[in-house]
């Protein structure tokens, strides 16, 4: 097996190895061979060429012709010259994989004369070692790029050589020719290498390059040998010629296909349908003897409604008004006034950042360095949901910004070219360690680009791309060449023998070349002018200083002056008045012996002159404020084409050192009818971008895309009912869950679609429909049909998230701040690990503008199921588990917090207990409380006083037992389920 | 599964596909924690286990091969002798590479078996016929932060569960006052890759490792932060449960809720459970003695070994020790720094054998040592280029890690290196292989032990081939 898992640098070298064997054996062997054509070319037909020919070749692999037998497949050789009974061809049959278990099955005979071919030496009866194919330029190009080309290639030039071409190596350099054709031992190249001088040993490190491989040099001899041939490249082109990995059989899954848009069916309790959402739901709860449970009361749904939103609960006064309120739109206008709130953004852009990996920091080491000025990309997620910018334009943006607009040429950066830079940023968000040379070879790169591609994929797409790296998907019709065109389509921007590390290599402190200056004229000219005025007011004060210095000075000199004789005063003065360069030798003689007295410099004078020592104390005091009042530079992490791309390979069984055929960008095959050009041009005249990401992302927004709706609908859907229509947000392939309701996926997504991609629209779409607008309780007779609500036959009762649960916790003590936007929060680590968000005047803000660092994530989001983003999360968890009672229990932030809640009931409230208890249930959980729930209360109060009474005895300041006693009760409520539950 | 009797793992294999909350609230609450578990579904090995808890003594930084357990007479034979060109891929820092550079201690044989153990490691050096030593092993990475993400979670990437997580999802925990996996970190500081070299990545949360601090409360939050009276916190406690058993009542069908009440109950029972596991006062004299808490250089990681006693004493599955600041990341000096790490842990390391073996522990704990890489044969020479500070670079190609205990044949010698130690040659051993094996004496497959998580069926040991050591089992 174990032949399989190393890697093979040339093909074609064991290709001939194995032709070599096969005449070998063909000598020893007295007996008759077993031959293909004779032993299993008719099973191969049977069995395998359905898959396995020259016309359909799944795995790039063709069983119908020794030629193809001998290439093999995508995974390499899958004949073993040297052991062959550990042959791939064997191993799959072995262990079951081949045929798939849904085709025809090899009978024990068939197996048994496999083996017996394989085993005697995989003979053919035409010789096929004539037809192996010589080396190429495509199998020394990889090696190039891999050893040489970060120092002779695109960007640096040493020794003005460049290896990324025959022509340029026949070119050479300072020393002459690279290469000298059909001589491999005169050719400078190889002697360089031979000499160990190249690639340079000891600064391998240092541009992350590993040491030339013995068979790598091998592979350059005999190309060069061969005299360099060039083939013409015959790369692989989407759409050119009919497809062999692709049938239109696998085209024929639901999620491959674009939705429809279904009539909403006619179910029997028509009065309970509000828009089509409830028809398609009635229908199946209908079909099981259901209906969609009542609708939930006005301050239930408020409390949802907000929450889902916001996430933030409504103010008391919020619920009582919208419970009296007596207009029949009165919920429809709720939704407008939320949908329309700031806070809006935050909840919704905070779903985002989840699928988008937002991270603040770069992860990997431990250092976990940070990564500045990400939060604009944070910011433009809030702002893109509260705009209700087209979700089209959303991904544009995100994945091809920079080929949008010309912003280097621009005459001023508006709104617009800053957005769609900023957006960019979305493709580097990943785990990634290139800051580091030691974790920046290239298998380092290749693991953060496969991060991006699958965040992108399994995100948007609800595609598990991330399979197709190494080996065609098992279960999706995705041949690995598909994810090799993806990231064909990155290489723009994402190359991985062009990689801009995020280490600081020029720019402003702090930065890295990952960052561009384009942020709006307006922002930099603010940036500017304060940069300006600080530098004047410095300047300003220090002059001021300069002048006061002077004159205390000369005051003094003067003094002194007084205290000489006549004669020499008057001298003085004159020398003193007379600059250095004219002054006489007398008169140096004298400044020299004198210079004490008539040089006082501002250390001195500080001690001698107290009025000085303030004013100097102050100026620097001024100029440290001033200095204090610097901005970073403001500079945008993004994402740009450098519009000169390195070839891609696909690379066998995803090893970066095994490099297959030469691909082309495009998209999955399985997406498409089959004859999809993928087209991509420079974006506008002049543009040095190569315009990939930029086809791509108008491919993936087309209105009738089968994912790209289907998607994000699915995940809106799954925000407001608590799962997704199809479950596997991240998977629509076979191995995904299948929709529970697909008609209705489709309809909403051809509506999201229809409605210029509007987000806001899809919110009213569903907290409109009467399925949102259920009871929350559960009978048992649903219970029983119903078991996992998946028919939704009653609204899900969902527990708040980790930001919900702090943010309201802040808002119920009055200590929210609800600032938006900007750097992030810092965060603050006790010595025993606890992480807490720092407070600032005006109390805490949001979580979401608290920093979100790998390592230092704040204690009481992490103990709530806030994800680690490695990469990014599709989906949260949602946990009971100990340390979150134990945390809302005993730390010392939510005890203060519940502290200022009671201060607040007793303020709003007055003295009254039931008053209280009712102004603290109508603030937690936006209802009074039940009979029941106030006689616990009142009964736990009246306990908790005589307590805290008792305790009052043996301290020497006791607060009134009674407010201590309604801040334990606080404390209790918001541990209560009641508080973190959303009915 | 609506209507089919739940079974655990096919439960989780749902996980993945986002249904994780309410029936997982149940599992966690009657299964994880609780006396019963689900019809015939509990926690099962898949084979007759032959330890039931692991002591996992993490030497972070990567402790040097050839001066510990693998001598080399050929390195001192061509010790300054020029290397670095036979081996410059795999060297870190190759500005500062020297040459060959020899064992600055004595190996000697000890035990009936005849180990050889170099003279820093006195204390284990009495335990040799208890340990299976592996000189053969090797890993695919010469950085720490990957090198760690593979030998704690069987890829060099983060986000993946921890073999501690993936123990305690196989197995569950037999004490449910604690949690079943725990973290004796450093109190000095946290390892490098910090708290995920004990996540759960993609497993429920509930699998991930608990850190337990040696001294003061062990858990975040475990004690109140403020004042507050004894009755107050009783009365609050059972205002609480009175609350969420109205709230519940009024919502049937969530077991969530349930598990809410139940995830209370055990913080409070945890605040005295995990208090007495941590009171090392009960320990005799002669023990605290034995482990070296009465020595500055040993007290620290002593403490932690004498509690780890205690964690599996207790029924917990899963305990991991972890040394702060890569004391064993000797890149200079290595002959006083290697010897330093070596004091601190190895007086408490032979205590733990010991004590295990006295109180019968030993048969169902197995104890695990070892880092994440293993060092060069050549020198690294300090800025000044001096030879006398210098240390050895990080190693991939070969690693000694050694168990002890539950299942393990004691005196083992398994595989060898090259005549430098560069390189495992015989009988090597992956980080798979490595995890397969203690898998299996826990009594658990590594292919069976999965998830279905996006798409695939995750295991430990991810895609890659593993073998269990067989030449090391009793």
């Amino acid at each position: 097996m174990r032949q399989f898992v190393q890697p093979i640098a040339n093909v074609t070298r064991v290709g001939a190895a194995f032709a070599l064997l096969l005449l070998a054996t063909r000598i020893v062997h007295a007996e008759e061979p077993v031959l293909f054509e004779t032993s299993v070319q008719a099973i191969f037909r049977a069995k395998c060429s359905p898959c396995h020919s020259d016309r359909t070749a799944k795995a790039s692999l063709n069983l119908s012709t020794p030629a193809g037998i001998l290439k093999g497949s995508e995974s390499g050789e899958i004949l073993d010259a040297e052991t062959p009974a550990d042959s791939l061809l064997l191993q799959m049959i072995a262990d079951g994989l081949m045929p798939p278990e849904d085709e025809p099955q090899l009978t024990e005979e068939e197996v048994a004369a496999i083996r017996q071919w394989v085993t005697g030496g995989a003979r053919f009866a035409k010789s096929s070692a004539t037809d192996q194919p010589q080396v190429t330029q495509h199998d020394v190009l990889p090696i190039l790029y891999l050893r040489c080309t970060v120092c002779h290639g695109l960007r640096r030039r040493e020794a003005e050589l460049d290896l990324r071409t025959k022509a340029s190596m026949l070119a050479g350099g300072k020393s002459g020719p690279a290469i000298v054709p059909g001589d491999p031992a005169s050719s400078l190249l190889l002697k360089r290498i031979h000499a160990g001088d190249m690639p340079p040993r000891r600064e391998l490190v240092a541009v992350s390059i590993k040491v030339i491989s013995d068979s790598e040099i091998e592979t350059l001899t005999k190309w060069i040998a061969a005299g360099a041939p060039e083939v013409p490249a015959a790369p692989d082109v989407p759409a050119e010629g009919p497809d062999r990995l692709v049938s239109d059989e696998d085209r024929d899954f639901w999620a491959f296909k674009p939705p429809q848009r279904h009539a909403a069916p006619t179910v029997r309790q028509a009065d309970q349908v509000v828009n089509f959402i409830d028809a398609f739901l009635l229908a199946k709860l209908e079909a099981e003897g259901l209906t969609l449970a009542p609708a939930a009361d006005r301050a239930t749904l408020i409390r949802r409604a907000t929450l889902d939103l916001t996430g933030l609960l409504p103010e008391p006064e919020e619920v009582q008004q919208f419970v009296a309120d007596p207009d029949p739109h009165a919920y429809e206008n709720l939704i407008e006034r939320l949908l329309a709130s700031p806070h809006y953004g935050e909840r919704w852009g905070r779903h985002w950042l989840d699928v988008a990996g937002y991270s603040e920091s770069e992860g990997v080491q431990h250092s976990d360095k940070p990564r500045p000025q990400v939060y604009r990309y944070r910011d433009y997620v809030i702002r893109a949901f509260n705009d209700d910018k087209p979700y089209d334009r959303f991904l544009l943006e995100q994945i091809a910004g920079d080929e949008l607009a010309d912003y280097e040429s621009a005459e001023a950066i508006t709104d617009e070219l800053y957005d769609n830079l900023v957006a960019t940023g979305f493709l580097r968000l990943g785990v990634d360690g290139t800051f580091a040379n030691i974790t920046n070879f290239v298998p380092d790169r290749l693991d953060m680009i496969a991060d991006e591609i699958d965040l992108l994929c399994s995100t948007i797409m609800g595609l598990t791309m991330k399979c197709a790296r190494c080996h065609s998907h098992k279960f999706d019709p995705i041949p690995q060449r598909d994810y090799y065109r993806l990231a064909a389509v990155f290489k723009g921007a994402l190359d991985e023998h062009d990689w801009l590390s995020p280490e600081r290599k020029s720019g402003a402190p702090g930065t890295s070349d990952r960052y561009l200056p384009y942020v709006t004229t307006a922002e930099r000219t603010t940036w500017q002018a304060n940069e300006q005025r600080i530098d004047a007011a410095v300047q300003a004060a220090r002059q001021q200083l300069s002048e006061k210095q002077q004159s205390a000075a000369q005051k003094l000199v003067e003094q002194r002056l007084a205290a000489l004789p006549d004669v020499l005063r008057d001298d003085l003065r004159a020398i003193l008045a007379t600059p250095d360069v004219q002054r006489t030798d007398v008169q140096k003689y004298l400044a020299e012996k004198f210079e004490k007295q008539l040089r006082i410099d501002a250390e001195e004078l500080k001690k001698l002159d107290p009025e000085f020592q303030k004013a100097a104390a102050d100026a620097e005091a001024e100029i440290k404020k001033l200095e204090s009042e610097r901005q970073p530079e403001p500079l945008i992490r993004a994402l740009w084409d450098r519009g000169e791309p390195s070839p891609s390979y696909l690379l066998r069984r995803g090893d970066y050192l095994n490099p297959g055929p030469l691909i082309t960008p495009g998209v999955p095959a399985a997406l498409t009818r089959g004859d999809y050009q993928f087209n991509a041009q420079p974006p506008w005249p002049g543009a040095k971008k190569t315009g990939r990401r930029l086809a791509f992302a108008r491919w993936l927004t087309q209105p009738d895309h089968p994912l790209t709706a289907r998607v994000m609908v699915n995940r809106i859907w799954r925000h407001h009912f608590g799962q997704g229509i199809v479950q596997s947000l991240g998977n629509f392939g076979r191995t995904g869950s299948p929709p529970s309701h697909p008609e209705l996926l489709d309809r909403l997504a051809v509506e999201f679609a229809a409605s210029g991609w509007s987000i806001k629209q899809m919110h009213r779409t569903m907290m409109l429909s009467a399925a949102y607008r259920q009871q929350s309780s559960a009978t048992p007779d649903r219970i029983q049909r119903d078991p996992n609500n998946l028919l939704l036959s009653h609204m899900p009762l969902r527990r708040m998230d980790a930001e919900a649960l702090r943010d309201t916790l802040l808002q119920v003590a009055r200590r929210l701040d609800r600032t938006m936007n900007g750097p992030p929060v810092g965060v603050n680590a006790r010595a025993d690990g606890l992480i807490t968000a720092a407070e600032g005047e005006q109390g805490f803000r949001r979580s979401i503008y608290v920093l979100q660092r790998r390592r230092q994530v704040p204690t009481i989001l992490e103990n709530f199921d806030l994800p680690q983003m490695n990469p990014n999360c599709i989906e949260r968890g949602e946990s009971v588990v100990a340390p979150q009672a134990l945390h809302l229990l005993n730390n010392g932030l939510v005890y203060e917090l519940a502290g200022h809640f009671a201060a607040r009931v007793r303020q709003e409230a007055g003295d009254d207990r039931q008053r209280q208890i009712e102004r603290a249930y109508l603030i937690t959980s936006s209802r009074p409380p039940t009979a029941e729930e106030l006689a616990v209360a009142q009964t736990a109060i009246t306990d908790l006083t005589a307590a805290w009474e008792q305790n009052a005895a043996k301290t020497d300041k006791p607060k009134p037992p009674e407010e201590s006693a309604l801040a334990s009760f606080c404390h209790a409520l918001i541990n209560s389920a009641a508080y973190s539950y959303i009915d | 599964m609506n209507h089919q009797p739940i079974t655990r793992r096919s439960f989780f294999d749902s996980v993945g596909h986002g249904i994780a909350g309410a029936a997982l609230a149940q599992l966690l609450s009657h299964d994880l924690y609780g006396e019963e578990s689900l019809a015939g579904s509990g926690p099962r090995p898949h084979h007759t286990p032959r330890a039931t808890a692991v002591i996992h003594l993490f030497m972070n930084g990567g402790p040097s091969q050839m001066d510990l357990f693998d001598p080399k007479p050929e390195l001192d034979r061509h010790h300054g002798e020029a290397h670095f060109d036979k081996i410059a891929g795999e060297v870190e820092n190759p500005t500062a590479a020297g040459a060959l550079m020899r064992c600055p201690y004595k190996f000697s044989r000890h035990g009936e078996c005849g180990m050889d153990v170099s003279d820093a490691l006195p204390h284990l050096a009495t335990c040799a016929d208890d340990i299976a030593l592996i000189r053969s092993m090797y890993t695919v990475n010469l950085t720490h932060e990957p090198a760690l993400y593979k030998i704690h979670s069987g890829r060099q990437v983060g986000g993946r569960p921890s073999m501690g997580a993936w123990v305690t999802y196989g197995l569950g925990t037999e004490n449910r006052n604690l949690p079943a996996y725990v973290v004796l970190d450093d109190p000095l500081g946290l390892p490098i890759n910090g708290t995920q070299n004990w996540q759960a990545g993609f497993l429920p949360p509930v699998y991930q490792g608990t850190r337990f601090r040696a001294t003061g409360s062990p858990v975040l939050n475990l004690k109140p932060d403020y004042e507050q009276p004894d009755s107050v916190a009783a009365l609050k406690q059972d205002l609480i449960a009175r609350l969420d058993r109205i709230h519940g009542a009024a919502r049937p069908g969530n077991p969530n809720l349930n598990a809410r009440i139940a995830g209370y109950e055990l913080a409070a029972r945890m605040q005295l459970a995990a208090g007495d596991a941590l009171d090392l006062t009960q320990e005799t004299a002669a023990t605290q003695e034995a482990y070296g808490l009465n020595n500055e250089t040993t007290e620290s990681y002593g403490r932690r070994c004498l509690i780890a006693r205690r964690l599996v004493e207790r029924g917990v599955r899963f305990v991991q020790l972890f040394i702060d600041n890569q004391i064993f990341d000797n890149h200079t000096n290595l002959e006083t720094g290697l010897k330093g790490a070596c004091q601190r842990t190895d007086q408490p390391i032979a205590a733990l054998l010991k004590d295990l073996k006295q109180r019968g522990l030993m048969d169902r704990t197995l104890v695990v040592w070892g880092g994440e890489f293993g060092r060069l044969p050549i020198a690294q020479l300090p800025a000044d280029k001096n030879p006398s500070g210098a240390g050895r670079d990080h190693n991939k190609n070969a690693m000694c890690t050694w168990m002890a205990g539950g299942g393990i044949k004691g005196g083992t010698i398994h595989g060898t290196t090259d005549e430098l130690g560069f390189a495992a040659v015989e009988d090597r051993v992956s980080v798979p292989d490595w995890h397969a094996t203690i898998l299996h004496l826990l009594g658990l497959h590594h292919e069976e032990l999965f998830i279905n998580h996006a798409g695939l069926r995750e295991r430990l040991t991810s895609v890659f081939e593993a073998n269990v050591v067989q030449n090391i089992l009793a």
